[in-house]
């Protein structure tokens, strides 16, 4: 996989098919907190209301289109110094390191963005042992 | 989130004294002796608040705070307060967890106080509230008075977070305690 063919940037409306494909796959979801999109509508709505008013959501793009998403979620008052990161990579792509690429960007880029970020925490589920992995590729710490 | 502030004075384990102890709600007419702990540097150190210095503060942070809170209550020996332990619950899928915090008047430390009262809590706090299924707690790593409560009452200790929290303007590493309510049956 040529990494320069990975990108991070907004969700805009135009990405809800391309969305709709990895959100509504069930391997993909299963261990996020947000429930499987069923519809094309859902996809329009979740992107509208979730999506892209997230200022701290991206899309994880191939050549530009979706193909999974990354959030660094800062905590509020005496909880700003810690983010909470989220993940999911259409299921088309796994095993090509296209996780650990991106979350290599994405928390490099929450620690400048973000003022006063000093740990980035993520929750695994102990059965998804592939996202353990890619975290602990990534440098964190178990 | 409130932090805990239990110390062992003495380098030997402090003798359990047969104090008459209880929990109950706190009042409003309990904001003189509220005002004992609160006012306490000593018993400040590991909390997020600075030590109270009036009483209307006091009386606010009673009406305000404990009053409408889901679990709070005074920790009494002889039905006087001297400390305060409480529940805090939460929403949605994160039902199945509540976070644990308590505080005691410096001058009771090291009576085995807080491990009884943390005991009594673990007593009720999973019949009370059926959905809990772990009670948890986060205790600064220089704390060791109240990682200690937590051993003794039977928490296991899950490991640190590293600069976790900001506390009075520095990040600090925390212990993170937990009890399940399954430990708890058997």
């Amino acid at each position: 996989m040529d990494p320069s063919r990975i990108s991070l940037r907004q969700f805009h409306l135009p990405d809800v098919d391309d969305f709709l494909k990895w959100a509504s796959d069930e391997k993909v979801t299963r261990y996020l907190r947000w429930n499987t999109i069923t519809s094309r509508e859902e996809a329009l709505s979740y992107l509208q209301k979730v999506a892209i008013p997230q200022t701290y959501r991206r899309s994880i793009c191939l050549d530009d289109r979706s193909i999974g998403y990354v959030s660094i979620k800062p905590g509020s008052g005496n909880d700003k110094s810690r983010a909470r990161l989220g993940y999911a990579v259409s299921a088309e792509y796994w095993g090509q390191g296209i996780a650990t690429a991106t979350l290599n960007m994405a928390v490099a880029n929450a620690f400048t963005e973000f003022q006063g970020l000093v740990r980035v925490e993520a929750l695994v589920e102990v059965e998804n042992v592939g996202s353990q992995r890619v975290l602990e590729k990534v440098g964190f710490l178990k | 989130m409130e932090v805990t502030s239990v110390v062992q004075l003495d380098q030997t384990e402090a003798k359990d004294e047969c104090l008459n102890l209880s929990l109950r709600p706190l009042q409003v007419s309990d904001v003189d002796d509220f005002m004992v702990w609160a006012s306490d540097e000593k018993v400040t150190r590991f909390c997020t608040w600075e030590p109270y210095t009036n009483k209307e503060d006091g009386l606010n942070y009673i009406k305000n705070k404990v009053v409408p809170h889901p679990w709070f209550r005074a920790i009494c020996v002889d039905d006087r307060p001297v400390g305060a332990i409480s529940v805090s619950a939460n929403s949605g899928n994160d039902k199945c967890r509540g976070e644990l915090g308590y505080v005691l008047a410096s001058k009771y430390w090291g009576k085995g106080i807080v491990t009884r009262a943390v005991k009594m809590v673990v007593d009720t706090i999973f019949v009370e509230w059926p959905h809990l299924e772990r009670l948890e707690a986060l205790v600064d790593v220089e704390n060791v008075g109240s990682q200690r409560v937590l051993e003794k009452a039977g928490f296991q200790r899950e490991g640190v977070l590293r600069k976790y929290f900001i506390l009075k303007g520095r990040s600090r590493d925390m212990v993170m305690f937990s009890l399940l309510s399954t430990d708890y049956q058997s």
